[in-house]
């Protein structure tokens, strides 16, 4: 029975959930395994969602919500980084669809592909309103992983405003997604659409141009859920296109310009979602048209000095400040000026430079070191970090070795600079135009 | 054919502290090896592409073994080229 303080684990349509190798797998299949699994999963708590595959993900994340616990979802993979966040989680468990994973972490193996027989796929099971569903982790700019914790009323709000904004409650199609389903972005549009809504997930995770090429045309019309990064590869692959639904893109700004070869070469929209870690998915805009974000319905801003704006919808408990700088234009609308300079986007992952510089300057035998973050004018997918060392007792590897215990890899240093010491000022601080020379040198010589 | 495979992974990767002839044809080129990652598996796929018109995928059963080494990397552009 339906109580008023519960919602569906899953939305009742005929539309298949999964894509799995080219077979079609039910909600019915899918629930199959859902339960299959949550009956190996220790009651309530916390656990690692670290599969790999689409559809795997979802079955560990329902199975997870099916047995009053929620996924937690690490920033990356490095040793150091699941270890401090599994120390905030007492009793969790991994559950990973790789066998060559190594993690401290008792590990509950997800083999799910849809064919768990199904005689009786019973009445859709309801998760309690206000269950924790998933605590998502960023890297945080004080030292420790930060949790952003959504409950599943949240997750069903902001998942019905994007289905309406997108009209994807109504067309469904296939989600071709680029992006990890462990990123909230990946989780909300390429998982929640279609547990929620009439969409139909894709297991694999397309990556090189002619990868996603394949999966749209295997799938077309389909809807390509991807970033910056991913989308300015397919324009540059030279490839033909099929036809696609819509291009659904976020992580980073995209340019304008971008916006419109897409459109033009994909033959089809292109929308850009606004979101951050503290408040989720709140706006969208088209951006080959239009410069403003108009907000999902039923969420308003708030403006409480020239400094902050708050963010409230029904997915939000309380209102939210938003970490950028944001002009209103109107209740609906705003302009985006930008992201505080602390915050690095590369190849659509995030960081803070703070935090990057604090784990350098940790490494024992580093006596003084800082990161420099690209020249966002560069062009193409080179858009690397650098930094810069004194160390006199460690080598680059050494150093290199240190920094993957705790940082993705898309965010270790190239190059990384040796030096006998910083030229630091009277201040303390180290003028970026002498970093910048120092790298100018450096390239130089090479 | 290897050095100028070589020479293109220098190019298009920037690896500025890197020559051609340094590549060492059975190491990885990721990871352990060169240290490459996704961003430059990506890159490296365009310049491929590019300049040998062999489009790199990743449902492949062998792309571990296509970016195995720079050996692997230029028997797999040789033969998809002259096939295609």
């Amino acid at each position: 029975m339906r109580h008023s303080n519960t919602l569906p684990l899953i939305a009742d349509h005929s539309t298949p959930l999964a894509w799995v190798a080219g077979r079609r797998i039910s909600r019915a299949a899918f629930l199959a395994d859902v339960r299959a699994l949550a009956r190996r999963l220790p009651a309530g708590g916390a656990h690692f969602n670290l599969c790999e595959d689409r559809y795997r993900f979802a079955v560990a994340f329902a199975a997870i919500l099916l047995r009053g616990g929620a996924s937690i979802l690490p920033p990356n993979r490095a040793r150091t980084t699941l270890s401090e966040i599994a120390e905030r989680h007492p009793g969790a468990h991994a559950l990973v669809d790789e066998r060559d994973l190594s993690i401290t972490i008792p590990v509950v193996p997800v083999t799910a592909d849809g064919t768990e027989h199904a005689p009786n796929p019973g009445a859709t099971p309801e998760i309690p309103t206000d269950q924790m569903a998933v605590h998502a982790y960023t890297s945080g700019s004080t030292g420790q992983p930060t949790a952003h914790s959504r409950r599943w009323s949240s997750l069903h709000a902001v998942t019905t405003q994007a289905l309406r904004r997108f009209g994807l409650g109504t067309d469904g199609g296939t989600l071709v997604g680029t992006v990890p389903a462990q990123h909230m972005y990946g989780l909300e549009s390429t998982v929640l659409y279609a547990l929620l809504g009439p969409c139909t997930l894709l297991a694999e995770r397309p990556f090189f141009p002619d990868d996603i090429r394949q999966a749209l045309a295997d799938h077309a019309p389909a809807s390509l859920v991807t970033t910056p990064f991913h989308l300015d590869a397919c324009l540059r692959a030279g490839l033909t296109w099929p036809d696609t639904a819509r291009v659904i893109s976020a992580t980073a700004p995209l340019e304008r310009d971008r916006a419109q070869a897409a459109e033009t070469l994909l033959g089809t929209t292109v929308c850009e979602i606004y979101g951050c870690t503290e408040a989720g998915a709140v706006a969208s805009r088209e951006t080959a048209r239009e410069s403003l974000w108009r907000l999902y319905d039923g969420i308003s801003l708030t403006t409480l000095n020239r400094e902050r704006i708050t963010v409230q919808g029904p997915q939000h408990p309380e209102p939210v400040a938003l970490p950028d700088r944001i002009e209103r234009e109107d209740a609906q609308r705003f302009r985006m000026h930008g992201r505080p300079a602390d915050q690095l986007n590369i190849a659509g992952k995030r960081a803070s430079l703070a935090e990057l510089n604090r784990r350098l300057n940790a490494i024992p035998g580093v006596l003084d070191g800082v990161f420099i973050p690209p020249d966002p004018k560069q062009d193409g997918g080179n858009r690397r970090l650098a930094a810069i060392v004194a160390a006199p007792e460690r080598s680059e590897a050494e150093i290199l070795a240190a920094l993957a215990e705790t940082t993705d890899p898309l965010f270790l240093p190239r190059p990384l600079i040796r030096v006998d010491a910083l030229p630091r000022s009277a201040t303390g601080k180290v003028p970026r135009q002498l970093l910048l020379d120092l790298l100018d040198q450096h390239s130089q010589c090479a | 054919m290897e050095q100028e495979v070589a020479r293109l992974i220098v190019d298009s990767l920037n690896l500025e502290e890197v020559s051609p002839e340094q590549i060492e044809p059975e190491a990885p080129l990721f990871r352990e090896g060169l240290g490459l990652d996704s961003i430059d598996a990506l890159e490296l796929a365009l310049a491929i592409s590019r300049a040998y018109g062999v489009q790199i995928r990743s449902d492949d059963e062998n792309n571990r073994q296509i970016f195995a080494s720079l050996r692997a990397l230029t028997a797999h552009i040789e033969a998809h080229r002259a096939t295609s």
